[in-house]
């Protein structure tokens, strides 16, 4: 018996410093990315100094794009979310998640031949088409909601009730527009800003969704059913007590998806033309530190110049989205914590 | 001493009768204190669990009775910031030395805890699973033991055409008794209960009470109960305990009709606790 | 009153986003794989009359509505066929039933017209030239055959490996090299990652929240980050030690100093890391503690309640982790491009010869495919097409792995549902 205890035991101390062994290498693989790229800065020796004015330009380049990216992300995926969380019809809601935790899974590189290959021709005649679509959208949507909408226990179907209309205004812009003689605005590169927005938005939207939708989900429900009770509408219990208290949550969502904007590649790669041009202008393309190392760290020469800045910009890569994941991580323990201490009180 | 009463020194006509018959208590605490941090759970304990007889532990909720029990199988190394002081016995065995093997231990000393929790398994892997930690992989022998001890349950018609189910489907009672009988299938020596019954209806609560004399000629037995008559029905001896200390340990006859301390008289009156 | 109506006009609004979100979904999904499969079907050929008195055998690949974009027949060279001619230009346009089309290996095609006999006497004399895949007549198709027609070409795109252009023939290598890397990576970051989640969800403290934060943290890093380092740290630093200290024979052709497989499973492992870890830490967290503390007092040890209990019981959320790593890596071109994937890769990482899997062998990527076709090919109306069907495998691959991983995930979850509840 005694024989035996002691095997098991020595066993159990054998698995535990193979598990102890398995979990250090992680350790070591994950903290080896900060301590890499930094120490291979520090021990250039590289003649010539690290070329700013290039890095600075690529990091407007980033920033324009994700800055379109998220003029999509944020409206579709709160939207989405906050539709999700408050008004869904369950049915909806359980094919409605996954399946935007499947476009999550498609490959960017498909999101980036569509826009480069197929989108970009039609935007460089239609980027007028697109803009008035933009605005009319939404603006006819709240209009016929104004005009005919009454409040429904059908509600938690909308999307697809108004799928229907949301086609008829697509078709008829796009109608309109197939008649007009010249395109208003003409970018000045078919793969532009504008272009790698779209794409980069959608891809950014099943993240900022998923974290939008986990904040609104996690008000406890007796605070919207106490609203209810005060007669309030599903809009006002939104507005009034779901926003305010998961308003952190939907920051924390915001901070991710330009994180995760920032530094993706693949899309931008395909889409923005890679010239490195500084400005605002949406029409324009651009190049952006994720591109820039794909691109030129294959040739690059280890030790030459040009392999140290382009791990310079690999830097620049990782602390800004570092920074950002950080302070959303922080948003939404605080936010946690607050909630859970609110459900418990 | 006046906190710690023991049978051994002063305890009461029938201890002494035991213990002149010369039946070593199964399990011995000396001087056993438990903190949860800087909270003293357990003040200086002194208990002698007597072999092969039901002891019941009484006392008011908080009091220490399941982190007494969890000290007797040393569970409370589980639990971050525990500290534990004194001397726990199992035998001749020294439950906290140092180089005890712990699981060893855990196996001579079962516990069957306040709410049924049977593993995601089947009926049948759920007995199983104690033994095959033994090391016995003959399935021939597995079946063997797994019906002695459903039948030592009381489970065993209940649940002979249908082992390999999930335990979870179980109803409550069915669930404890499948507790028991996993914990009884690698043979402790002493066998915990911490409030088995409080999931209970009556009936079953009966039944249960039947199924406890059946097991007390086998095993030792350490029952925790909230229920005044419950203790006196079932057990043998016993233990009350208030606020972390052992208040008065006695022939259970003794202690419900005559208690030596004020504060046992009042609790089991019920005034108080 | 007005207040709920434009509490109203508000909810519409809100739900026709979302059902702009669903549309765009559906429609970038259907576009794709449309897009996909249409590359795939055989076109019409066309008889196309000029002003000038001139005609010519074309398929129709592009109509902006000014000009037509015609592919003529190629009898001699790769991409000598295509023709640009003004709508107003064209005087008559046919499909002549008798048309028939010639798909050589390389990926030309040439066009005719005429009997059985004059297109057995064209295979025979440019079969003499050139290898022939494929010779049919397009315009006088069943649906039946039409059909056997575009599976025979799915089946060849799938099955046989690409021509030199890498704009002719199959994409097998790429296929074969896509789910080799991606189950490499599982095999490679299952364990740890599991590991990890162990270690981490036996310990509290400061330690453990520093760790925990920083896995978060890492979830969020760009892939090309990962890829700098796989490129830097795997290839120029590892690899090329190893090839100093074992292969210095070979030397200066490296052998683990240049992209490989096994440095690109590496890096997709990395990548997955976090996504392994916070899933299994969460799946062993949710399991009550009453199951290990009657375990233990079973007389477990603490590696064999693990063993035994925890890890079967937390198997739903292990395979959760399993399904998100593999959505992550399969899709994760980016870092690839530093750590070994290659337009043409001369062998196989997989073949048959001992030991049939060769880690440090360069490898063909669909995701590479796509985009090498559809941007970096010098011949962009046949690169896009073959760019799309390359993105349907791929599609497909996901989907695949996906749905596989999440099936078995559910069996699991069935037998653990009481559990969870
Ligand atoms: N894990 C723990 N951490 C900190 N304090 C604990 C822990 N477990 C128990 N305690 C404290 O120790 C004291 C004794 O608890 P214990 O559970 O042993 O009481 P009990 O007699 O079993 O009560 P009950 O009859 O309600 O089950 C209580 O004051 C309790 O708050
Ligand atoms: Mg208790």
């Amino acid at each position: 018996m005694r024989a035996s205890a002691r095997r098991r035991y020595w066993r159990g101390r054998v698995q535990r410093v193979l598990v102890a062994a398995g979990a250090s290498f992680v350790l070591l693989g994950l903290f080896a990315i900060p301590v890499y790229l930094a120490a291979a800065v520090a021990a250039s020796r590289a003649p010539v100094g690290v070329d700013w004015a290039h890095l600075g330009l690529l990091f407007a380049g980033s920033l324009r794009a994700t800055a379109c990216a998220i003029a999509v992300a944020l409206p579709l995926g709160f939207a989405t979310a906050m539709f999700s969380a408050h008004f869904c019809a369950p049915r909806l809601r359980a094919w409605l998640k996954p399946a935007l935790e499947m476009l999550e899974a498609v490959p960017t590189v498909i999101l980036g031949l569509v826009a480069a290959t197929s989108f970009a021709p039609w935007l460089k005649s239609h980027a007028a088409t697109l803009l008035a679509l933009l605005v009319a959208l939404p603006a006819l949507l709240l209009a016929a909601g104004f005009a005919f909408g009454r409040p429904s226990r059908h509600d938690g179907w909308l999307p697809l009730s108004v799928l229907p209309l949301l086609c008829a205004i697509v078709a008829f812009g796009l109608w309109l527009s197939s008649r007009a003689q010249a395109p208003w605005i003409v970018p000045a590169s078919p793969w532009n800003a504008t272009l790698v927005g779209l794409a980069l938005g959608v891809a950014a939207l099943p993240l900022v969704f998923s974290v939008a939708e986990d904040a609104l989900f996690l008000v406890p429900r007796e605070q919207t059913q106490a609203a209810f009770a005060l007669g309030a509408t599903r809009w006002q219990a939104l507005t009034t007590v779901v926003l305010p208290a998961a308003g952190a949550g939907l920051f924390a969502a915001a901070l991710l998806g330009i994180a995760r904007c920032f530094g993706e590649t693949m899309i931008v790669l395909m889409a923005s033309g890679n010239t490195a041009i500084g400005g605002f202008d949406p029409l324009i393309g651009l190049r952006s530190l994720g591109a820039d190392i794909a691109l030129g760290m294959p040739d690059a020469a280890p030790a030459s110049a040009v392999w140290r800045d382009l791990l310079v910009a690999t830097l620049a890569l990782l602390a800004s989205t570092v920074l950002l994941s950080l302070a959303a991580g922080f948003v939404r323990a605080r936010l946690r914590r607050r909630l859970h201490a609110g459900a418990a009180a | 001493m006046s906190n710690s009463v023991t049978p051994a020194i002063d305890g009461g006509a029938s201890v002494s009768r035991e213990q002149a018959a010369g039946a070593a208590p199964a399990l011995r605490t000396r001087a056993l204190s438990l903190w949860y941090g800087a909270r003293r759970a357990l003040d200086a304990v002194d208990l002698d669990v007597p072999a092969r007889r039901i002891t019941a532990l009484i006392g008011p909720s908080g009091c220490g009775k399941s982190s007494l029990l969890r000290c007797l199988n040393r569970l409370t190394d589980e639990i971050e910031g525990t500290r534990v002081e004194g001397e726990v016995r199992l035998g001749e065995a020294d439950v906290y030395a140092p180089d005890a093997f712990v699981h060893e231990l855990r196996r001579r000393v079962g516990i069957v805890f306040q709410r049924p929790n049977p593993f995601p398994l089947s009926i049948h892997d759920n007995v199983a699973y104690g033994l095959r930690l033994l090391g016995i992989r003959s399935r021939r022998e597995l079946d063997e033991r797994v019906e002695a001890a459903l039948k030592a349950a009381a489970l065993w018609d209940e649940v002979a055409s249908r082992l390999d189910d999930g335990a979870l489907g179980l109803s409550l009672g069915q669930q404890q008794r499948l507790v028991i009988a996993r914990a009884i299938a690698v043979e402790p020596e002493v066998l915990m209960l911490d409030e088995p019954a409080s999931a209970l209806d009556p009936a079953a609560t009966l039944r249960f009470e039947e199924l406890l004399h059946e097991l007390a000629g086998r095993y030792t037995l350490l029952l925790v109960t909230h229920n005044m008559q419950q203790a006196a029905r079932v057990s043998d001896f016993t233990a009350f305990m208030h606020a972390g200390r052992l208040i008065e340990f006695g022939d259970t006859d003794a202690l419900f009709t005559n208690p030596r301390e004020r504060q046992t008289e009042d609790f089991i009156t019920g005034r108080y606790g | 009153m007005n207040g709920t109506r434009a509490a109203t006009a508000a909810t519409w609004m809100l739900g026709g986003l979302v059902g702009l979100c669903i549309a765009a979904m559906l429609g970038l999904l259907f576009f794709t794989l449309g897009s996909g499969l249409a590359s795939l079907r055989p076109g019409t050929i066309e008889r196309i009359t000029l002003a000038d008195g001139s005609s010519r055998l074309a398929e129709v690949v592009a109509d902006d509505g000014h000009a037509l974009l015609l592919r003529t027949s190629e009898t001699r060279r790769l991409g000598e066929g295509y023709e640009r001619v003004r709508r107003g230009d064209v005087v008559a346009r046919s499909e002549p039933v008798d048309a028939f089309m010639i798909g050589l290996g390389d990926g030309r095609r040439v066009l005719g017209v005429g009997d059985d006999a004059a297109l057995a006497a064209a295979v025979g004399s440019i079969g003499a030239l050139a290898r022939v895949v494929e010779v049919l007549r397009p315009n006088a198709l069943g649906a039946f055959e039409g059909a056997g027609i575009f599976l025979r070409r799915l089946a060849r795109f799938v099955a046989t490996p690409p021509d030199a252009s890498n704009l002719a023939g199959g994409v097998l290598p790429a296929l074969v090299g896509t789910v080799t890397l991606v189950l490499l990576m599982s095999v490679l970051v299952m364990p740890f990652g599991v590991a990890a989640a162990v270690y981490l969800h036996e310990r509290r403290g400061v330690g453990a929240r520093i760790v925990r934060t920083a896995i978060d943290t890492l979830a969020g890093v760009p892939a090309i980050v990962y890829g700098v380092l796989g490129l830097g740290l795997f290839v120029h630093g590892i690899g090329a030690g190893i090839d100093r200290w074992f292969y210095a024979d070979r030397l200066p052709v490296p052998t683990f100093g240049g992209g490989g497989l096994l440095w690109a499973a590496l890096t997709l492992a990395l990548l997955t890391l976090p996504v392994v870890v916070v899933s299994v830490e969460q799946g062993l967290a949710r399991i009550p503690s009453s199951l290990r503390d009657g375990s233990l007092a079973l007389g477990a040890t603490r590696e064999e309640t693990l063993r035994r209990l925890l890890l079967p019981a937390a198997r739903p959320a292990v395979l959760t982790g399993f399904v998100l790593a593999i959505a992550r890596a399969a899709g994760s071109v980016a870092p690839l491009m530093l750590v070994g994937m290659v337009k043409l890769a001369p062998a196989s990482p997989l073949d048959g010869a001992f030991p049939y899997l060769h880690p440090s062998r360069q490898f063909m990527h669909l995701g590479f495919a796509v985009y090498d076709a559809a941007l970096a090919s010098p011949d962009a109306i046949r690169g896009v097409p073959r760019a799309y069907a390359c993105a349907m495998l791929l599609v497909c691959v996901v989907i695949v792995l996906n749905l596989s991983a999440i099936l078995l995930r559910n069996r699991l979850r069935d037998r653990y549902r009481a559990l969870e509840s």
